[in-house]
């Protein structure tokens, strides 16, 4: 597929010149003959362009911490924050061995509902009633209080709420102070939550987990029930999920996330903070992996095994690729029929623009635009960039925490793989540890890609590119349609998934190709306006 | 907070702290929806820009159709120093790529408690830019305030406020406002106008903006809308038929022109029902002197007669209906005329007349079991109470998904947010034609469950009869 190149001052024609020049540095069109371009990221939205991003908020209490299953998640604020972020991403969670069903508040949404009066006087009294309140309704194992934005200008002393509550019901209180206005999208929020987790939560657990392989599953958050495919196919290979963070995870398990061997990092973006922490702190080694993908599933599994070294692990993980392909190569192949040579865009959150390309390459897809709403540079140039990042005063203000090894139970990361030094020094080597190398590699030549792009420019980029198919989040879906190219919502899945792991393509391969196969697209034109071909003169 | 003037024993009052599982959302929602009912125009919420992310996300998750909300992205320097600089930049660029004839600022907790003043911002922007062609209103919506609903009814409220003028000469057209309805039930009521041959202005008309038809081109700003020209003419109309039985005084569109141009309002409730939209005919037929169209003579005589042949299903029905108070009282007045005496009737709002509008119907319908009335409910609350009464069956929106997951209670799904099915803005119910449609949706999903639990019901009898003889036979031994 050749791609022609776009005229970025044509495409920015409408804005003020101010904007244009802002934009830009946003948009980069891959040019396979030059080195990794550099693109703007994670920097402050153009007021009152229509962007796709959140807030801090969004990031923290609707992407990290809310789907955290045994812990009561209360939105501190105005009824609004809390109503919208109430199950949107459809998190799927389920009674197990450490948590049962009436330990479940996953499908429950809490809030202080502050009225004007709390905000002249302060809401602390309410939260400290409301707190006292859940307590004796649902004795939760611990609760999480997510700040909204009058929060921080009213001063309500967050941490001193949560200290008194903890002490009056010997239960863990913990607050993020995650007003919709820090940082410059849901990134700052998914940063607050990291920090939290990892001070108050992991490495808390005493009780031993057992099993050779004990992994964590970072940056998962079941949407669909996408973690569940991923925890059945690591069982079969012989691996024990500690915890996931945060889809279907539950407080107990977070923590003793910290006896893993193994921490596998599958959305970058929101987690890699927690991944580098524990390395830092306990040594855990990281791997990024992406499950989403037959091909990125299978090279996503030899990987893991190969940071373990084990002989019979290998065999077995060669073992279930081999069984879990047979049985759904058929379908795939029937699908991809239908989607071969097609062309899509992916604009999703932090990550999933990236993993997707993979699934869309098994059915014979290319994407030729492709963004992010909140990522970093990192995420689409990759780690090595992270020095060059110049921190500006919106991420500043995101505290950083500072983590120091262990005394305790830090270990070496090999000693954490069960391997030599030299063995492990090896792993190092062939880069895949603790690396991500974003998007770009990934990106075809001649393709965009685009930072927090807005309404405007999704737009004149589907004129432009004239995809096949669009994969974008539902508040641009409907633009999409109504320019009569078919979308599919990718941060809840229109109600369909999972769409991890070999069988999840499946899924996805039909949900594509029914997509691309709409009827109603062929009807458009009604017959009296067709130009009468087949009747002639 | 919940209601506390309310005495009689049926209410469940509450001092409870937490609101679990929400019956409403924040102010500026509704604001954002009032303002798509305006021709040409655009919404901007001053605030962060998660609350017009969330906003348009719970919008598109309902209407399926873009709906776009600029926002002026305030970051944590800016609750310092003051959102101006932004909200001029944000004005700026929706004018730019959008041209809107219209933008409507609408404030968030977090601008309130800030503090920002818009209308000097807004004079110090025009100022600067001269003679501008969009026409700039400020809707003052903090959440903290009062619910969705009523920032529908403010928003309403403020758009004919900045275009009335006391020197509009007095016409013959009727002005129509309407409350936060699905886009079916605002097209049904103009064709119930159209067939009576009226000449109105329907405000806010979001019935082509939030249900576009295909047109294979995207239009940034829809077609659609009531246009500026008419809403400037609504200070000398003939007479406000409006919708709002529930509607506080305060923030009332059709009492403010009552009150500051002196135009005559009917305030009605929605006529959903057939009382209710005989309540419409009869002023319809008031003001233009004519007598009801034959056809919707007909379509009334359907409905009693659909009425009159589903009452055997319907009078088993003990609905839990929830959401916005006109709707909630629209649904409450239809029950009754089927002989389906709510069990719970509740709202998340607690800023309405709603209570005492329930009060005169209930006293009217005689009905043996009051239900409980629930005003600032949470679900927590309405599922209690469900239960406690006996309620088979609920009419609301998607956000009482639980009643039916946990309890197996289904709900005939009306008002907002429907984002758990398809076609939520063409869910009809207004007019007698409309009435009908919901009626048999409401019956069929009384017969749905009927049909699918009737073995396994009997079933379980046969079973305990059999587990009681066991039981005796065992003891006797």
């Amino acid at each position: 597929m050749t791609l022609s190149k776009v005229d970025m001052d044509e495409l920015m024609a409408p804005f003020p010149d101010k904007v244009v020049r802002n934009r830009k540095k946003h948009i980069v069109q891959k040019d396979c003959t030059e080195s990794c371009q550099q693109i703007e990221a994670n920097t402050r939205t153009v007021p009152g362009i229509i962007t796709q991003r959140g807030c801090c908020y969004a990031g923290c209490k609707g992407v990290v911490v809310g789907p955290i299953k045994d812990m009561v998640t209360i939105t501190h604020g105005p009824i609004g924050c809390a109503y919208y972020s109430w199950g949107t991403r459809r998190n799927k969670i389920r009674a197990d061995d450490n948590t049962p069903a009436e330990d479940l508040y996953g499908a429950m949404c809490f809030s202080t509902d502050m009225q004007e009066s709390d905000i002249v006087f302060g809401g602390e009294k309410k939260l400290a009633k409301m707190i006292d309140e859940i307590v004796g309704i649902f004795h939760p194992r611990a609760i999480n209080i997510c700040a909204t934005c009058p929060i921080g200008l009213i001063g309500d002393d967050l941490g001193a709420v949560s200290k008194a509550a903890e002490e009056r019901h010997g239960i863990q209180v913990l607050h993020y102070d995650c007003e919709g206005y820090k940082g410059v999208s849901q990134s700052a929020g998914h940063h607050i939550a990291n920090n939290q987790i990892m001070e108050h939560i992991i490495g808390k657990g005493t009780d031993k987990v057992d099993g050779k392989y004990l992994v964590n599953f970072l940056g998962e958050y079941n949407i669909g029930g996408d973690a569940w495919e991923i925890e059945k196919l690591l069982e079969q290979i012989g691996y024990k999920i500690v915890s996931t963070l945060t889809g279907d995870s539950a407080y107990v398990n977070i923590r003793n996330m910290h006896q893993v061997h193994l921490n596998l990092v599958q959305c970058h973006r929101s987690i890699n903070y927690i991944a580098d922490m524990m390395e830092t702190k306990y040594g855990t080694p990281w791997l990024k992996v992406n499950f989403i993908g037959i091909e990125a599933t299978i090279e996503s599994l030899r990987d893991i095994a190969q940071c373990f070294g084990d002989k019979d692990l290998i065999k077995r993980t060669e073992f279930v690729i081999e069984k879990e392909l047979a049985a759904v190569t058929p379908e795939i192949e029937r699908y991809k029929k239908i989607c071969n040579g097609k062309s899509a865009f992916a604009f999703v959150g932090g990550s999933r623009s990236h993993h997707y390309q993979y699934l869309l390459r098994d059915l014979g897809m290319d994407v030729t635009v492709a963004g992010y709403e909140f990522a970093h540079r990192d995420d689409y140039e990759g780690r090595e960039v992270i020095p060059t990042i110049k921190s500006d005063a919106d991420s500043r203000n995101i505290p950083e925490l500072h983590i120091e090894a262990d005394q305790e139970m830090y270990e070496e990361p090999h000693i954490h793989l069960k391997m030599s030094k030299e063995k492990y020094d090896e792993l190092v080597a062939s880069g895949k540890l603790g690396n991500y190398e974003g998007m770009y590699p990934d990106m075809v030549d001649g393709g965009i890609m685009i930072d927090d792009a807005n309404h405007y420019e999704t737009e004149e980029l589907i004129e432009i590119f004239k995809p096949d198919l669009i994969f974008t989040g539902i508040k641009d879906k409907y633009i999409s349609h109504k320019m009569g190219v078919p979308s599919k919502q990718m941060h809840s899945y229109d109600y369909s998934g999972p769409y991890t792991c070999f069988r999840g393509a499946v899924t996805f391969a039909e949900d594509v190709a029914n997509a691309l196969s709409t009827p109603a697209w062929k009807m458009i034109t009604p017959p009296w306006d067709k130009a009468d071909i087949e009747g002639g003169e | 907070m919940p209601d506390s003037n309310h005495t009689s024993s049926n209410r469940t009052d509450t001092a409870k702290q937490v609101n679990e599982n929400q019956c409403h959302m924040c102010m500026p929602l509704g604001g954002v929806i009032a303002f798509k009912g305006v021709e040409g125009s655009m919404a901007l919420v001053h605030g962060s820009q998660g609350c017009s992310t969330y906003m348009r996300l719970t919008n598109v998750e309902h209407y399926h159709e873009p709906i776009d909300v600029a926002s002026s992205s305030l970051n944590e320097k800016q609750t310092i120093y003051g959102g101006e600089k932004n909200l001029k930049k944000a004005l700026d660029n929706v004018r730019r790529v959008y041209n809107p004839k219209v933008i409507g600022i609408l404030t968030t907790c977090l601008t309130e408690t800030m503090g920002e003043d818009l209308n000097r911002i807004i004079a110090s922007y025009k100022a600067e830019k001269g003679e501008i062609y969009t026409d700039i209103i400020p809707v003052s919506t903090p959440s903290y305030d009062k619910s969705h609903t009523e920032g529908f009814w403010t928003a309403t409220r403020d758009i004919i406020a900045h275009y009335a003028r006391k020197d509009i000469a007095y016409h013959r057209k009727i002005n129509v406002i309407v409350p936060h309805i699905s886009t079916a039930d605002i097209k049904a009521i103009k064709l119930i106008l159209d067939t009576w041959g009226v000449d109105y202005t329907l405000l806010p008309d979001y019935s082509m903006t939030l249900d576009r038809p295909f047109a294979g081109k995207y239009a940034k700003i829809p077609e659609g809308g009531t246009s500026t020209a008419d809403i400037a003419e609504m200070s000398g109309g003939l007479v406000t038929i409006q919708f709002g039985l529930t509607c506080e005084e305060s923030i009332s569109p059709g009492h403010y022109l009552e009150e500051n141009f002196g135009v005559p309002l009917i305030n009605l409730p929605l006529p959903i029902g057939i009382g209710n939209t005989d309540m419409f005919m009869d002023a319809l037929a008031r003001i233009t002197g004519k007598t009801m169209p034959k056809n919707l003579g007909y379509e009334r005589g359907w409905l009693i007669d659909a009425m009159a042949d589903s009452h055997k299903y319907n009078a088993s029905a003990r609905p839990a209906i929830y959401g916005e108070p006109e709707l909630v009282y629209a649904y409450a007045s239809l029950c009754l005329e089927n002989g389906s005496v709510p069990s719970v009737i509740a709202s998340g709002s607690v800023h309405s007349r709603l209570a005492p509008a329930l009060d005169r119907l209930l006293e009217e319908s005689d009905c043996d079991e009051m239900p409980v009335i629930l005003e600032g409910a949470d679900f927590s609350m309405i599922e209690a109470a469900a239960l406690e009464t006996g309620a088979n069956i609920a009419i609301g929106h998607s956000g009482g998904r639980l009643l039916t997951e946990n309890h197996d209670i289904r709900i005939v799904r009306a008002g907002f947010p429907i984002h758990d099915r398809e076609g939520g803005q063409r869910i009809l119910s207004a007019g007698y034609a409309g009435t009908l449609t919901f009626l048999d949706r409401f019956t069929n999903t009384l017969l749905e469950k009927k049909h699918s639990s009737y073995r396994e019901l009997r079933k379980q009898e046969l079973l305990s009869k059999i587990a009681a003889v066991t039981e005796t036979g065992f003891t006797t031994e």
